[in-house]
Formats: C-alpha cells, structure tokens, sequence
C-alpha cells in the first residue's frame, strides 16, 4: 500500500511538472502583457521596456521557466503583473467559493442521481424508467450558462424566491448548485442505473430476495452498495470537468471563485496568475484522483491496490 | 413506496416547471412587465444606491491603471487639478486657476479647504508629491507615466501654489491632467501605510471614500462629510456590484439588487424598457468602431480599392437593423466628442456602383478575398461584418472572416501586421483629442500602425503636437481629417452609444460618455 502511495504521489508531481510547462509556454504564445497593460495610453519605447524588464519578461524563456519553477518549490507563485498581489493571495482567497460550489454541485447531482437511477434500475423498462432515461439525456445535453440564466429568471426574477448573483449566504448557494448538479445528474443517473443493473442480476440479490427480506431493503442495504463504488470512482473523475463546470457557472452568477480569476487573468495576460491558478487546479485534480483510487480500494475490501498487476 | 412516488412526483414536476419555463421564457417575461405595473421592489433601499458592473480593476492606485473600470468607481473617490464635467467639459477641480506663463511653464494656483479622506490637508505639497511618484521609479513601472512625461519637474512656490516645467511643448496636457491617471494622492497617507495598502485602501479627496472593498465582489463608497462642495454629495452610501454577465446584472436590476446597471447590450433595451420602474438612458461615447485596412496587403495598398470599399457598404442600415439605432455614423475615426472632429466631412454615401467603378479602375477581379479577423467575443460586431461581407459581395468581393481573441488581435495579430486585409478596431480617444487617435493610428512606426504612411500625414500630425494655439490645432486637424477622409485607411462603422439602465427611484443620475459615473449630484426618490 504505501509504495503504491508512493508511486501515486510521484505520478501526481510528473503530471504537475508537465502541466506547468504547457501552461507557461502555450500562455506566452498569445501575446505580450506589457503591449495589453499599455493598450490605452501612449507607452514609449522606453516605457515599454521598462516595464518588460520590470515584469522579468526581457529574459530568455528558460530562465524565466526556472524563476517560476522555483518559486513553485517554494509555494511562491510570484506577483499578479495586473494588481501586484501575491498569486497565492489571489487564489486561497477564491479556494473556498469554489470548494463550496463543487460540494454544493456533487450534493445536487446525488439527490437527484441516485433516487432517478435507482428506480430507473429497478422499474426497469417501464414508463418510470424511460422518464429516468429522459432525464438524463436533458442533464448531459443542457448547456451550463443557459440553464443558469433560465434559473435566475424563473427563481429569481419572476417568483423573486433566491438572489440571482454573488455569495452571500446559504441561499446564495441554491442556483449555481442546481445549475452544476443537474447537468452531473444527468450522467450520473445513467451510471447509477447500470451498475444497478449489473448487481440487481447477481446470485446473492436473489438469494436475499429469496430469503424473504422486502425488496426496498434487499435493493438500498445490498443492490445499492454495491452500485456505489464505481459512483465515486466516477465523481472523483467527474472532478475536473466540474471544475471546468464551475468557471462557467461561476461567471453566470458572479461567484467568486477560482474559474473567475483564472479568466479575468487570461484576458489581461497576467501570466503568474493563469500559471499558478491553472497549475494549482491541476493539483487540486491530482489529489482529488489519488483520494479516489485510495478510497477505492477501502469500499472495497476486493480491490487491494496495486495487487495483481 | 408511496413517498418514493411523491418524490417522483415532485422530481417530474420541477422538471417540467423548468422545461415551461425555457420555452418562452422570454417572451413570458415580456407580457408580465408589459401588462402589469409591477411594484418597485428597490423602493425601500434607503439613501443609497448600488450599481451592477462588470469588473473592476483589481488595484486602485491611480498611476497603475489605465482600465475605465477603475475611473468608473474611482472617479468618486479621487480627484485632479482639473476636472471634466459630465459634459466632458474641463472645468477647475483641485485646481483654482491655471495660466500658462510660457509655452513651457504652466502655473496652477490651489484649492484652500480641502482634506484627504484620512484628515491630512491637501496642498502643494500633496501636488508635488504625487507628480513625483508619477514620474519616479514608481510611476515609470506603470502605463500612466508615459502619458505625462512632458513634464520636466513640479515645482513648489508656496503652499498653494505649484509650477509645472515642460521638457516639450505639450498641447494635449490640460485634458490629461484631467484624466484619471494624474488625481492627486496623499503623500502622508502612503509613506505611513506603504503603497500595497494603499492599493486596496484608497484614499483621495473625492466625495466618497471607500470604506469596504471585496476583490471581485463590491466595493463600498460612503460619503465624504468634509467634501469641500457644499452640501454634496447627495447619498449617504454607494455600493458597486461586481456582475460579469449583462443577463445576469439585468436580472439583479430587475429583482431590485442594484439600482444602476452599466453596459445594458442592445438585445436587453426592450425588457428595460418594457419594465415600469426601469429607465434605459443612452449617451454616446467617444469609442469609434472602424474595420481598419493593413495597407501593404493587396489589394488594399490602392486607395481606390480602399474608397470602394467605403461607398460599397450602408452604414445607416448597419447601425439601424443591427445595433437597433444605437450608434453614431462617423465620418473619421472619432467621435463628434473629440477635438479635431470635423463636422463638415460627412460618411462615404452608400454607393456601391460607384463602388464597383473603383474596383474596375484599379483592376480588382471580381471575387478577390478579403481576410478580416474580428474579435471572437463580440457578437454584434460578428454580425456587423457578416453585414459587411454581404454588401462587399454586391460588388464583387469575398471577405473571409476570421475570429481571434480580442486581446490576442489587439497586442499581438494588428501590431505585428498579421491581421489580414482588414481588421476590427475600437479606439476610445480617452483624451477625448484626435491627436491621441491620430498619432498612434497613422503616424509611422506606432505600434497599432502596421502600415500606413504618408508624407502630409507625417507633417500634420507633427505640427499640431508642436502647438499649444488651439485654434491653430483645429485648423490642422481639419486639414487631416480631410486628407485621411481620401487616403481612406479604414471603413469608419460608428462611434459607440452607451446605454445605462436605472431604477426609477434614482434622481439626476446623467450616464456619462467616458464610464467616469459622477454621483455627487446623485439622489434617490
């Protein structure tokens, strides 16, 4: 076990090594900051290289790989070139919104999830099931930012029930869940059914039912443990492209998050900011999928990590 | 088993609520606002106001900054020897009086009763000071500082008054003076607290000081007591709403949230209008629209080619059908508002056979493609061009058009040439003086210039910048914008329109041309 932690741990720094060089090269491909932080004055020459040398940009791109580098040892993610605050300022400021709205989003998406994909399952081929189906099919084919809108205008501008933008409180939470949440659900719900499926069909299901004990209690305490484990699996996949779900929900309805920040500072080219943000949820992933892969092998008892390969 | 039905029941049911919703949701909206006079749900708010923006700048140093996000809120809280009025015009700010004691030497006697918002007074020395800090290490780090470095020293006569000596003759220095860049800052204030604090704790001599500042979220502005203005400003308190999304920032106008929004798009001007406790306001702006030619592209380097294009393309029809009426056809590319408009030059007509006799004298076949690359976020301009693409193709050329970030077309694809035959720039002249737009646009070797040259341009736009005779400078902006209305470096579209919306309980709220809100005058019902 503690050597596969080992490995795991070791993946994790590669790919974040390798995120990093993606990101501080294909940023510096799309255009120069000093020309944008100048894009309404009148900048001199003079000015312009000032600045160039005072942002560290006038070096060769290896030496300033290895200044950013080295400041990632060292949890020092550099300046924002735009407000001169700290990286690493900027984004444990965000981190919490963010965290928020993802739990807030993996909480909708199970409510909804599991009850639909549940009795999908066990109603199968019926007219419940091909409801559940439907549903589904609505929840991965729904655009995030359009459904964001349509929930603000119904809950909050017409029935006026939830505040439409920022994070103020608890039911400033209600909306962006839903929006993320639903759109999870959808898959999610298909996933729960199918591996409901696959375990209402084995021998031991029959056995229990057999034995007298009532269906809901055979298909909850027996069908849907067993159902749950690849639902983890899934959700802690499903991490990243909920992150990448909260940037959008995040600008529909001004949270502010992580997602915020990192596209306010592509717009500005604010490259210690795209670079620590992007690299940051690339950690974020990493550990997220290594939290997965252990928590695996503890439901369960089967999967013994990296035995048998 | 039954609860699970219920469950299911209401599961169904908000699905289908949310389905109904969607399908006509807007015009759903439209009906109820159209038909009944909702109540007013701001009516309560007290005497302050809030106002849904877009973005904000991140910092609040003044000489860090060239974003009109930061003068929207900013302006409220820092002010400059001279002002601009939400007419645009200059008037006495901190400043009493001015003269100029030679071409070169510009003297400003000072306001006597004002403080900063910490208490310290504001003097000569406070002008000194911030001067310095413009022009020193600080401020050259910064893109303000190249706006003002015609200014050699400032110098100190008694307490209230200051000399500015010039390196260079610079006709364009009382409008900047009155821009955002050079608001005067507190000297006492920032050598205590350090300029980070300073950052994010602005203080100035403004009629509000900011007492509350969310990155991102809002920023809180509460009166200034001791506002040297009698009996201003009007509101107690003044909250900016951070809303990236215009959908959204209507929705929070709306239910109420906020009582001003900033940048309603043109597809949101019906609903406010249709809703009774809402009031569209549009003012036009100094931002000019243009689809610029690179001139080393051919067929582009012909200035007959260039004309065509001109008389092929229905302006009117452009603003009217796409932009519904809110913009201002311009005939150069500036605005009515800027010095060194020429009232006389009128918008190529819409002639595209005239047009098509051009192209033959040139000997453009038909169906030569054009590229044009247009920034990718913004959609009506997208239509803008499809609208163009259309007219063009009446006279037999193809435009292609291409997409790119707008930060990537701007700083990298214009600057480098590599932004096809024609390409979308906006300019918004924050001097509100054409030589702002005419320097770096035409002269030779500027960095949004990749092409363009000529011999009389290069000279006019020398002599204007070597008068401070405004007269004398007018004379010769007239003479330039004739010679660029023929050489035709670009299709001059439209200056912007800006539109506002505002709850109804907002009293004397006038939408400003430069984003610079102007709240002392502010009230509320």
């Amino acid at each position: 076990m503690l050597s596969y932690i080992i490995r795991r741990i070791f993946h994790a720094v590669l790919v974040v090594f390798a995120i990093s060089i993606i990101v501080f090269f294909s940023i510096r491909l799309t255009g120069d900051p000093v020309a944008v932080m100048f894009s309404a004055g009148e900048p001199t020459q003079e000015a312009i290289d000032q600045l160039t040398e005072e942002l560290g940009l006038d070096k060769p791109l290896y030496v300033q790989y290895g200044v950013f580098m080295k400041g990632l040892l060292t949890f020092d993610l550099g300046e924002s070139f735009r407000s001169g605050i700290p990286v690493m300022t900027l984004i444990l400021e965000r981190v919490w919104p963010t965290f928020v709205l993802a739990l807030g989003g993996i909480f909708v998406a199970l409510l909804i999830a599991f009850p639909v994909g549940i009795i999908s399952a066990v109603k199968r081929d019926t007219f419940l099931d091909f409801g559940g189906r439907v549903f589904s099919l609505i929840g991965i084919s729904f655009p995030n930012f359009w459904l964001g809108f349509m929930l603000i205008l119904i809950f909050a501008v017409n029935l006026q029930w939830l505040p439409a933008s920022g994070f103020e409180g608890f039911s400033y939470l209600i909306l962006p869940s839903i929006t993320l949440g639903l759109i999870l659900s959808g898959v999610l719900a298909r996933l729960v059914r199918s591996s409901m499926l696959e375990v209402l069909n084995q021998q031991y299901i029959r056995t229990a039912k057999s034995k007298g004990i009532s269906k809901w209690k055979v298909i909850l305490k027996h069908a849907f443990r067993n159902a749950l484990l690849p639902t983890v699996t899934f959700i802690g996949l499903q991490f990243g492209a909920l992150l990448g779900g909260t940037v959008i929900v995040e600008q529909v309805f001004s949270w502010p998050g992580i997602g915020r920040l990192i596209i306010d500072a592509i717009n500005q080219r604010d490259y210690p900011v795209v670079q620590g943000g992007i690299v940051f949820l690339a950690l974020v992933m990493v550990v997220v999928n290594l939290l997965v892969d252990l928590s695996y092998s503890l439901i369960d008892p089967r999967i013994k990590a990296g035995k048998g390969k | 088993m039954k609860k699970m039905k219920h469950w299911l029941l209401l599961c169904v049911a908000s699905v289908v609520l949310v389905l109904s919703a969607c399908s006509g949701s807007d015009s759903g909206s439209q009906d109820e606002n159209a038909e009944g006079n909702k109540e007013n749900p701001a009516a309560n708010r007290g005497n302050e106001i809030v106002i849904g923006i877009p973005s904000e700048p991140q910092n609040w140093d003044p000489i860090d900054t060239f974003l009109l996000d930061w003068s929207t809120v900013a302006t409220s809280v820092f002010e400059g020897l001279i002002d601009r009025d939400v007419n645009l015009e200059l008037q006495p700010g901190l400043a009493e009086s001015w003269e100029y004691l030679d071409d070169k030497t510009l003297q400003f006697k000072l306001r006597q009763d004002v403080v900063f918002h910490n208490g310290e007074p504001f003097n000569a020395d406070a002008v000194k000071f911030t001067f310095d800090r413009l022009l020193g290490e600080q401020g050259q780090a910064g893109p303000q500082y190249s706006n003002y470095n015609s200014i050699d020293s400032v110098e100190v006569n008694d307490e209230y008054t200051v000399t500015f000596h010039l390196n260079t003759v610079d006709p364009v220095l009382l409008t900047k003076l009155a821009s955002y860049g050079a608001v005067i800052v507190p000297p006492q204030y920032i050598q205590e607290n350090g300029e980070e604090h300073f950052d994010n704790n602005p203080v100035g001599t403004g009629p509000f000081k900011m007492t509350g500042y969310k990155r991102d979220q809002e920023i809180v502005l509460e009166k200034n007591e001791d506002y040297w203005k009698e009996g201003l400003p009007k509101l107690d308190k003044v909250t900016f709403k951070v809303i990236p999304e215009a959908s959204t920032r209507l929705a929070e106008l709306q239910t109420g949230t906020i009582d001003i929004m900033k940048r309603v798009e043109v597809a949101q001007a019906e609903t406010v209008n249709s809703t009774n406790y809402l009031n569209l306001l549009e003012v036009p702006t100094p931002t000019a629209f243009a689809l610029r030619f690179d001139t080393a592209v051919k067929p582009l380097d012909d200035v007959r080619v260039r004309q065509a294009i001109n008389y092929a393309i229905d302006r009117d029809a452009l603003i009217e059908e796409i932009l519904s009426g809110y913009g201002v056809p311009i005939a150069t590319f500036q605005s009515e508002l800027s010095f060194g408009y020429n009232p006389d030059l009128k918008p190529y007509p819409y002639d595209p056979e005239k047009a098509k006799q051009l192209l033959e004298e040139a000997g453009v076949e038909e169906g030569t493609t054009i590229d044009v690359v247009i920034p990718g976020n913004d959609g009506n301009f997208k239509e803008i061009t499809q609208a163009v693409a259309f007219y063009l193709e009446q006279v037999g050329i193809k435009l292609n058009i291409q997409t790119a970030d707008v930060t990537t077309l701007n700083s990298d694809l214009i600057p480098n040439g590599n932004a096809g035959g024609m390409y979308r720039q906006g300019w918004g002249g924050w001097t509100l003086d054409f030589d702002n737009t005419a320097y770096l646009m035409y002269h030779s070797g500027e960095f949004w210039n990749p092409s363009f040259m000529d011999e009389d341009v290069e000279r006019l736009l020398e002599e204007q910048r070597n008068s401070v005779d405004q007269e004398e400078r007018a004379a010769i902006f007239t003479e330039l914008t004739e010679k660029l209305y023929e050489l035709a470096p670009e299709v001059n579209l439209y200056a912007a329109v800006d539109l506002y919306a505002a709850n109804e309980r907002v009293v004397d709220f006038q939408p400003p041309h430069d984003d610079r809100l102007r709240l002392e005058e502010v009230s509320v019902q």
